[in-house]
C-alpha cells in the first residue's frame, strides 16, 4: 500500500517537473525571474506533495488534484461583458484584470486611481533589493508546497505599489479570471504583490472567477505593509464548480500598521486558502474575518498561521461556516506568540452551523505562546440553529421554514455586515446567501 | 377568550403546574403573581407553546379553539402574544426588517397584502415614539446589545405592531427602572381596548400600580391558591406570599 502511495506521489511530482520544463520553453519567464523559478522548484522538490498525514493538509484530500495532469492555459479571449459583470460598483474605474495570472491592461480600467498607485511588473520589482530579498527569503522559508509551485511558475506577476503617505480612497478591485478549458485541465499561477509605503492606505477587493471550468488556480498574494500603513481588503472566491482553487495570502506588517482582511467563500469541488501573517514590529493590528456557505459536495479549507513577532500586537479572527448537503469545511488555525511579543492580544472564534447530518466541519484552533504577558483566547462551536431563537421567531408568527431561513442567513449576515464595501455586502447577500434558499 | 381548565404541565417529566383553571374575557386584565418557582413562567411558556414544556393534562381553548394542538406560530397568528422575560438576541437580523416580517406574516394570514418597507416605516416610527424608543433601534440587530430596558421596550413594540388579542407579559417589569416602567406601562395601557385582553405575570406589585388589573391570581407550587380583585395585590405587597402557601 505504502509503496503505491509513494509511487503515485512521485509520478505527480514528475508531472509538475515536466510541466515546468514546458513552462520554461513556452511561457519564457523574464530573465530576472529565472533564479526565483529555479529556487522555488528546488523547494518544491524538497517539500514534495503532501501525503495524507501532512500537518498542513490534515483535512484536505489532494489525491485527485495531484494525480491530475495539467497543461498550461492557452491564450483564451475574455469578453468585456464578462469582466463588467464581475466588477463591484465601487470599482467601476479602478479594477485590474488578471487572466490566468497575466495582467491584462486591455481589459482593465484603473483610471480613477492611476496617479495614486504604481503598477510594476514583478520582473522589474525584483530589481529593488527589498523585493528581491523578500522573494528569496520567502522561497527559502516556504513550507506550503503549492505556494512553492506558484513561484516556480512565476512569470507575469504584478506589484501594486502604493507610495509613502499615499491614501487611495477609491477601492481597487483585482479580478482574477481563470479562462479554463473545454478539453483537458489547465493550471495557472497568479501572483500579486502589494506594497504599502509608510502611512499609505489602500482598500482592495479581490475576486476569483472562472470563465469556464476544468482548471486549477494556484494563487499567491503578498501584502507588505509599511509603518503606520493600513489596508482593508475582501477576497471573494467564486470559481467554477469543477475547479480547484488554492490561494495563499502572505502578510508582513511593519510598525503600527493595520490589516483588515475578509475572505468570502462560495466553495467548489476543492478550495483551500492559506493565510500567513507576520506581525513583525510593535503595535500591529490584524483582523481576519471569514464566511463560507457550502452546499452539495462543496469544500472549503482554511489554513491560518498568525505569527506575533513583536510586542503590543493585536490579532482578531472570526470564522463563520455554514455547511449543508455533503459539504465539508475545515479551519486549521494557529496563533504563534513569539518570546518577545509581550502584551499580545489575540482572539480567534470559529463558528460552524451544520444544516445536515452528512455535512462535515473540522476545526483545529491552536495557540502556541512563548511569552508570559499576553491575552489570547480561542473558541470553536459546531452546532445547529439555536432553539430559543427559533422559538422566539415562531412566537411572532413566522412559520418554521421562514424562521429557519432567517436564522441561517443571520448567522452569515452577522459577519458579512462587517465588510466596509456596500457593493460587496449587497453582492454576498444576494448571491452567497441565496445558496441557502431551497 | 382564553379558557384554561385543570391544566397540568411540566418540564423533563416533572410536573410544575398542577391543575390550573383560568378564564380570561375580552377587555380584561389578569395579573398572575407568585413567588419564584411557583410556576408563573411555566404557565406563560405552555400557553405560547414552548417545545421544551410538556402538557400533562387539562385543556386550553383560545376563542373556542384548542390552543394546545397549535404550533407556536399558529398561536401567534391567531392573536396570542408573549412578551418574554429574557428576549433572545439575534445577531444578523435587522430589527426593522424582522418587525416587518412579523407584521406581514400576520397580514398575509388575514388575507391582506404585504406592506413595503417604506409604508411600514411610518407605522414603526409612530409606535417607537409611543414607547420613547430612539430611532437607532430600527437599524440595530434584533435585541443585540440592547440594554435590559430596551429589550423590554422592544417586546412591547412588537406587541404594539402585532396588536394581539391576548398578550401574556412575562415579568415585563423586571430590569426596568421606574421611568422606563412608566413608559412601558403607558404603552401597554394605550394598546388596551374592549376587544383584547392581557395577562401580566409579575413577582412584584409595582407594575400593577401602572397597569390596573381586573383580577389577581396568586400562584404557589403550581396551583392558584387565591384569586381576587386588584386589592389582593396590595395585600400581597403588605403580607408577602407565605400566608397563602398551600397547606399540604
Amino acid at each position: 500500500m505504502t509503496t503505491t502511495l509513494v509511487d503515485a506521489t512521485d509520478q505527480a511530482e514528475l508531472a509538475i517537473l515536466n510541466l515546468h520544463k514546458k513552462f520554461m520553453s513556452e511561457s519564457r519567464p523574464p530573465e530576472a525571474l529565472l533564479p526565483l523559478n529555479e529556487a522555488a522548484l528546488q523547494r518544491f522538490e524538497l517539500l514534495k506533495f503532501p501525503h495524507r498525514k501532512h500537518e498542513m493538509y490534515t483535512f484536505v484530500n489532494t489525491k485527485e488534484l495531484v494525480s491530475t495532469v495539467f497543461s498550461l492555459p492557452p491564450e483564451t479571449p475574455v469578453s468585456k461583458d464578462f469582466i463588467k459583470s464581475h466588477i463591484f460598483p465601487e470599482c467601476e474605474s479602478s479594477y485590474l484584470v488578471i487572466a490566468d495570472g497575466v495582467f491584462r491592461d486591455d481589459l482593465s480600467d484603473y483610471s480613477a486611481i492611476k496617479s495614486a498607485i504604481n503598477l510594476v511588473p514583478i520582473e522589474e520589482a525584483v530589481a529593488q533589493s527589498e523585493i528581491k530579498e523578500y522573494m528569496a527569503d520567502t522561497i527559502e522559508k516556504e513550507n506550503d508546497v503549492f505556494a512553492s509551485i506558484n513561484t516556480a511558475f512565476l512569470s507575469r506577476g504584478t506589484m501594486i505599489d502604493v507610495p509613502r503617505k499615499q491614501q487611495v480612497e477609491t477601492p481597487l478591485q483585482i479580478l482574477h479570471v481563470s479562462t479554463g478549458s473545454t478539453s483537458g485541465k489547465v493550471t495557472s499561477h497568479p501572483r500579486i504583490l502589494v506594497r504599502l509605503g509608510e502611512m499609505a492606505e489602500l482598500k482592495m477587493i479581490v475576486k476569483y472567477v472562472g470563465a469556464q471550468g476544468n482548471y486549477f488556480v494556484n494563487s499567491v498574494m503578498d501584502l507588505l505593509v509599511g509603518e503606520q500603513a493600513g489596508i482593508t481588503y475582501v477576497q471573494v472566491q467564486e470559481d467554477a464548480m469543477d475547479a480547484w482553487h488554492f490561494s495563499k495570502t502572505r502578510v508582513v506588517q511593519g510598525q503600527n500598521s493595520r490589516v483588515s482582511a475578509f475572505n468570502a467563500f462560495f466553495g467548489n469541488q476543492l478550495t483551500r486558502h492559506h493565510f500567513e501573517a507576520h506581525l513583525k514590529d510593535v503595535g500591529v493590528e490584524l483582523k481576519l474575518n471569514s464566511v463560507s456557505v457550502l452546499t452539495d459536495q462543496e469544500q472549503v479549507h482554511n489554513f491560518v498561521r498568525i505569527h506575533h513577532e513583536a510586542p503590543h500586537g493585536t490579532s482578531a479572527q472570526v470564522f463563520k461556516n455554514i455547511v449543508s448537503g455533503k459539504s465539508r469545511s475545515s479551519i486549521d488555525g494557529t496563533v504563534i506568540v513569539n518570546q518577545g511579543a509581550q502584551q499580545t492580544n489575540s482572539d480567534q472564534l470559529i463558528n460552524n452551523l451544520m444544516l445536515s447530518d452528512n455535512a462535515h466541519a473540522d476545526t483545529k484552533p491552536n495557540l502556541m505562546i512563548f511569552a508570559d504577558d499576553v491575552k489570547c483566547t480561542h473558541g470553536a462551536t459546531v452546532g445547529q440553529l439555536d432553539e430559543d431563537q427559533l422559538f422566539y421567531l415562531k412566537t411572532r408568527g413566522l412559520i418554521e421554514k421562514v424562521a429557519k431561513e432567517l436564522l441561517t442567513k443571520s448567522f452569515a449576515e452577522s459577519i458579512i455586515q462587517t465588510i466596509e464595501f456596500p457593493g460587496v455586502v449587497e453582492y454576498l447577500e444576494n448571491n452567497l446567501l441565496k445558496k441557502l434558499e431551497a | 377568550m382564553l379558557e384554561v381548565k385543570d391544566l397540568r404541565a411540566g418540564f423533563d417529566g416533572t410536573e410544575i403546574i398542577k391543575g390550573i383553571s383560568l378564564s380570561v374575557k375580552a377587555g380584561e386584565v389578569h395579573a398572575i403573581m407568585g413567588p419564584n418557582g411557583s410556576g408563573k413562567s411555566t404557565l406563560a411558556k405552555v400557553l405560547v407553546g414552548h417545545p421544551s414544556y410538556e402538557v400533562m393534562g387539562g385543556e386550553v381553548t383560545f376563542n373556542g379553539e384548542n390552543l394546545l394542538e397549535m404550533d407556536p406560530e399558529q398561536r401567534a397568528l391567531k392573536g396570542l402574544f408573549m412578551g418574554f422575560q429574557y428576549p433572545v438576541e439575534i445577531p444578523g437580523v435587522n430589527n426593522a426588517e424582522f418587525l416587518r416580517m412579523a407584521y406581514n406574516a400576520k397580514r398575509v394570514n388575514e388575507g391582506k397584502e404585504e406592506i413595503d418597507p417604506l409604508d411600514f416605516d411610518d407605522i414603526l416610527v409612530e409606535k417607537m415614539e409611543m414607547l420613547s424608543m430612539e430611532k437607532k433601534y430600527r437599524e440595530r440587530n434584533l435585541n443585540e446589545g440592547f440594554s435590559g430596558g430596551e429589550k423590554k421596550k422592544n417586546e412591547i413594540l412588537q406587541m404594539a405592531i402585532l396588536e394581539p388579542k391576548l398578550a401574556v407579559l412575562d415579568e415585563t417589569d423586571s430590569g426596568l427602572d421606574i421611568d422606563a416602567m412608566r413608559v412601558v406601562a403607558d404603552g401597554v395601557n394605550r394598546l388596551r381596548n374592549e376587544n383584547n385582553a392581557l395577562i401580566l405575570i409579575t413577582h412584584y406589585q409595582r407594575l400593577l400600580e401602572y397597569i390596573k388589573p381586573d383580577y389577581v391570581h396568586v400562584l404557589s407550587h403550581g396551583i392558584i391558591v387565591k384569586s381576587g380583585e386588584k386589592d389582593l395585590a396590595l395585600e400581597l405587597e403588605a403580607r408577602g406570599y407565605d400566608w397563602l402557601a398551600p397547606t399540604n
